[in-house]
């Protein structure tokens, strides 16, 4: 099957809708055009990647209200729990390392990892929000999340 | 530069630090975005929210897309598991299935599929549109017009006869198809059918 399946006017008829749907709102183009100011400049930083599967997590089959996401790179990982009263977290490796609760406006909150890698952070702020990590002399980064 | 590589070109270029292909990039592909996100049916501020996330993903990934010109695709994919993860936080506080998976849930939403793919081939025509050369570009432009002109005001305002407007069309459609964004569009979906055997050209056809 290829475009050329379509008649002509299939073809007249899509065109027409796509050229004739509501713009998308200023601000949420602008939301966009700002999200540039976050490109990385600094290749030191790892970048963690969300676990898609962390959609289906045990908290959720526990039905209460709090969901578990999962970050992964090469060296590093970290699992967060989020409810309404915060955010409770570890590194994995296990090991102290300093947490940074940034959002689309700066940083919200900053913790420390104790010597299991265990940290808490208030609950976070609306909006995409991200982990900033300092373990040693390593950085690492999760991608942008919305919990 | 070939119109093929436009796409590529500018997130090569944004990945470099270029801020104008970066907001022409958003200009190009917030349609996109914004129509996958309403296929999902979210409240404005969580659609607000996916919107950004997923552009704050592409700036993270700029510099590592595998295939800078499968863009389109790409920000399908991501928008749709960002929209897959807030509607299952809608559904925390009810009972879930724990064998259940986000594959399940979600197409267990009418239409959903037909509107991603629908949002898919809009964005591919408006690519393609923007292939074609100007003179092509007009005739299409007057003849999906809203409300649609007649050949007659279209003759008109063209200064072409009437009987040479039908084959024109016809010539620009097959231009049409035959750019680079819609015959990417056209092999997506037919690598889409032989991985899941069914007809999804079928399916936005029946959707109407």
């Amino acid at each position: 099957m290829s475009s050329s399946g379509w008649t002509d006017d299939e073809l007249l008829n899509e065109l027409r809708a796509a050229l004739n749907e509501p713009p998308v709102d200023e601000s949420i183009i602008r939301a966009a055009e700002e999200a540039f100011a976050w490109r990385a400049v600094d290749a030191e930083l790892e970048l963690l990647l969300l676990d898609a599967s962390s959609d289906m997590n045990p908290a959720l089959v526990r039905g209460d209200s709090s969901r578990m996401l999962t970050f992964h790179g090469e060296r590093f990982s970290v699992t967060v729990e989020i409810d309404e009263s915060g955010i409770i977290g570890q590194l994995i490796p296990p090991g102290p390392g300093q947490i940074t609760l940034m959002t689309t406006d700066g940083p919200q909150a900053l913790a420390h990892a104790d010597e299991v890698g265990y940290f808490s952070l208030p609950a976070p702020a609306r909006g995409p929000v991200r982990l900033e990590c300092v373990v040693g002399d390593a950085r690492f980064v999760t991608e942008w999340a919305t919990p | 530069m070939g119109s093929t590589s436009r796409v590529g070109w500018l997130v090569r270029a944004s990945a470099d630090g270029d801020e104008a292909a970066w907001t022409e990039l958003v200009r190009q592909y917030a349609p996109l975005v914004m129509a996958v996100i309403r296929t999902y049916k979210l409240a404005p501020a969580d659609a607000q929210d996916v919107s950004q996330t997923v552009w704050l993903r592409l700036v993270e990934h700029l510099a590592n897309l595998r295939e800078p010109e499968a863009l389109p695709g790409w920000l399908t994919v991501t928008t749709r598991r960002a929209c897959a993860r807030h509607l299952q936080r809608g559904r925390w506080e009810q009972p879930v299935d724990p064998h259940g998976d986000e594959r399940i849930e979600v197409s267990t939403m009418p239409g959903l599929d037909a509107g991603i793919l629908r949002a898919e081939l809009r964005q591919a025509l408006q690519d393609g549109l923007a292939e074609l050369d100007e003179k092509d570009q007009r005739l299409l432009r007057l003849r999906t017009a809203d409300p649609p002109m007649s050949y007659a005001e279209i003759s008109e305002l063209l200064g072409m006869k009437i009987g040479s407007i039908g084959p024109s069309l016809r010539r620009c459609l097959d231009r049409l198809r035959d750019t680079s964004a819609m015959r990417a569009y056209a092999a997506a979906i037919l690598f889409a059918e032989e991985r899941e055997g069914g007809d999804r050209h079928e399916l936005v056809r029946m959707d109407r």
